[in-house]
C-alpha cells in the first residue's frame, strides 16, 4: 500500500513545512485517513478492508441506537453496506485538509441513515437526500489541517469530560436521532433547560465561532 | 415574544442539523444559509466532529463475516456498469435550491402573488411547511402581514428590509407567530428569497381580505 504523506501545516500561526507532533490517538485518525486516500487515489481493497474491519461495527451500532421514526430492525446491516458501499465510490473525493476519515464517514452515515429512515416511513417523493444539503460552495476557504486537527482534539477531549447531563443530551441527538424537543420530553426537563445544557457544552468544546465568542477563543490559541 | 434577530440559524437548528434531525424544511433553509455563510460551515465542521467522536466510542455491533464480500459484489457490480456523467456547473443558489428548481418531478413556476411579488412553490415530500422562492420586485411593497406559524427566511439574491433591518444575501431570518412585518425589496433591484412557512399568514391590511386568498398555503 502506498503511504501518502499529509503535510501539516498552518498557513497562519505555523511556519511553512513544519510538522506537528500528534499525540497518539491523532496518529490513529490519521491512518484511517491515508487508508481512505489510498482507496480514493488507487481503488486499494486492502485498504478498504482495513477500514471496513474498524468502521463496519461502528457503523452498526450507530444505526441501532436509533430510535427515529422508521426504524427497522435490519438498518443495522443495511446501513453498513450502504455507507461502505459510499465511502468506496465517494472516497476520491475526500479531502484530509477539510476532515479527517472518521468525521467524512460519521457524515456519509448520517446522511445515509436520515435517508433509508425517511423513505421507509415518507410514502411522498422525496426530491432531495440528505446529502444535498451539504454541498459546499468550490471557492469555499479551506481549513488547514492542524487547525482542523486542533479543533478535533478540542472537541475529543471536552467531549469525554463533559458533565453526564450535558453528554446524556448529545448522544440522545447524535446516536438516537432526537430532537431537542423529544429529548426534552424524555428527561422531563424543560426545553430551555436542555437547550441551555446544549449551548454549555458547545462552549466547551469551543464549536461556536460567532463574534460574541470570539475572545474565549483567541484566548485558548 | 422573544423576537430573534440573529441573522443565522441558532444552536439549536445547526445542532439538529449536524445530527441529522433537523426537519425537511428547516434543513433545506439551513442548507441555503451555509451556502453563503462561512462561520455557520466552521461551526458545522465542528459539530460533526462531536458526531464523529461519539461514533468513534460506540461500543462495535457484531459483523457478520460474510458482509465484506456482499458489499464488494456490490461495488464490482455497480463499477461494471457506467454511470451517467454528474457534471456540476458553478451555481450561485445553493445545491439544494438548485435540485428543487430543477425537480423534474414538479417544476416550480412563478405566479403573481400581488403587485410586487411573486412565488414558486417548491415539493419537498413534507407538508408542514410551504417551501417557495418569494421574489420581490425592486422598490417593491409586500403587503403587512403576521403570521400564525413559524417562518424561516434566507435571502438568496439581493436584499430587502423590513422596520428592523436590512437583509443581504444568505441572512437567515425567522419570524415567529405573532410578528407583524411589511418586507420591501430593495431599490437597486430584485431580490429572490427562499421561504418556509408552517401555517396560513393572515394580512393585517385593511385590504387584507382581498389578498387572503392569494396568499393561502397550498400544502405540497
Ligand atoms: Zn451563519
Amino acid at each position: 500500500m502506498l503511504r501518502k504523506t499529509i503535510d501539516i501545516v498552518d498557513k497562519n500561526s505555523q511556519p511553512a513545512g513544519r510538522v506537528a507532533v500528534l499525540n497518539t490517538s491523532e496518529k490513529r485518525s490519521d491512518e484511517w485517513s491515508l487508508l481512505l486516500i489510498s482507496v480514493g487515489a488507487e481503488r486499494d481493497r486492502q485498504a478498504f478492508a482495513q477500514l471496513f474491519k474498524h468502521f463496519a461495527p461502528l457503523l452498526k451500532s450507530f444505526a441501532q441506537a436509533n430510535r427515529h421514526q422508521g426504524w427497522f430492525p435490519g438498518l443495522g446491516e443495511d446501513l453498513v453496506q450502504e455507507v461502505m458501499i459510499k465511502v468506496w465510490q465517494k472516497a476520491a473525493g475526500y479531502n484530509p485538509e477539510k476532515a479527517s476519515a472518521t468525521t467524512w464517514i460519521y457524515t456519509v452515515a448520517r446522511n445515509c441513515r436520515i435517508d433509508m429512515l425517511r423513505r421507509k416511513s415518507n410514502t411522498q417523493h422525496l426530491p432531495l437526500e440528505n446529502e444535498d444539503y451539504w454541498h459546499e460552495p468550490d471557492e469555499d476557504t479551506p481549513v488547514s489541517l492542524l487547525r482542523q486537527k486542533r479543533s478535533e482534539t478540542k472537541v475529543q477531549d471536552s467531549l469525554s469530560q463533559l458533565p453526564k447531563e450535558q453528554d446524556e443530551i448529545l448522544r440522545k441527538v447524535y446516536l438516537e436521532g432526537k430532537s431537542h424537543a423529544e429529548a426534552s420530553e424524555e428527561l422531563g426537563l424543560p426545553l430551555g433547560t436542555v437547550k441551555s445544557r446544549v449551548r454549555l457544552a458547545l462552549q466547551k468544546m469551543q464549536i461556536l465561532v460567532s463574534p460574541e465568542y470570539q475572545d474565549e477563543l483567541s484566548h485558548e490559541s | 415574544m422573544s423576537h430573534n434577530l440573529s441573522h443565522h440559524p441558532d444552536n439549536v437548528m445547526l445542532v439538529e442539523f449536524s445530527a441529522g434531525t433537523l426537519p425537511t424544511a428547516e434543513s433545506i433553509c439551513v442548507s441555503a444559509h451555509l451556502h453563503f455563510c462561512e462561520q455557520c460551515r466552521t461551526e458545522l465542521l465542528r459539530l460533526d466532529q462531536v458526531g464523529s467522536q461519539l461514533l468513534t466510542e460506540a461500543e462495535p455491533a457484531e459483523i457478520d463475516e460474510s458482509l465484506f464480500d456482499t458489499v464488494m459484489a456490490k461495488i464490482d457490480s455497480a463499477e461494471a456498469s457506467p454511470k451517467l456523467a454528474t457534471a456540476e456547473k458553478v451555481q450561485s443558489f445553493p445545491h439544494s435550491v438548485s435540485k428543487l428548481i430543477k425537480n423534474p418531478q414538479h417544476q416550480p413556476i412563478w405566479k403573481r402573488l400581488s403587485a410586487s411579488v411573486d412565488i414558486a412553490r417548491f415539493k419537498t415530500g413534507q407538508s408542514e411547511f410551504e417551501v417557495a422562492l418569494h421574489r420581490i420586485c425592486a422598490g417593491g411593497k409586500t403587503p403587512k402581514h403576521d403570521h400564525s406559524g413559524v417562518e424561516y427566511t434566507v435571502v438568496l439574491k439581493g436584499s430587502f428590509s423590513d422596520e428592523r433591518s436590512v437583509y443581504k444575501e444568505g441572512d437567515f431570518l425567522v419570524r415567529q407567530p405573532g410578528d407583524v412585518h411589511q418586507p420591501m425589496g430593495a431599490q437597486n433591484g430584485e431580490c429572490i428569497c427562499l421561504s418556509a412557512l408552517q401555517a396560513p399568514i393572515k394580512l393585517s391590511n385593511p385590504l387584507g381580505f382581498l389578498m387572503k386568498p392569494l396568499l393561502r398555503i397550498n400544502p405540497m
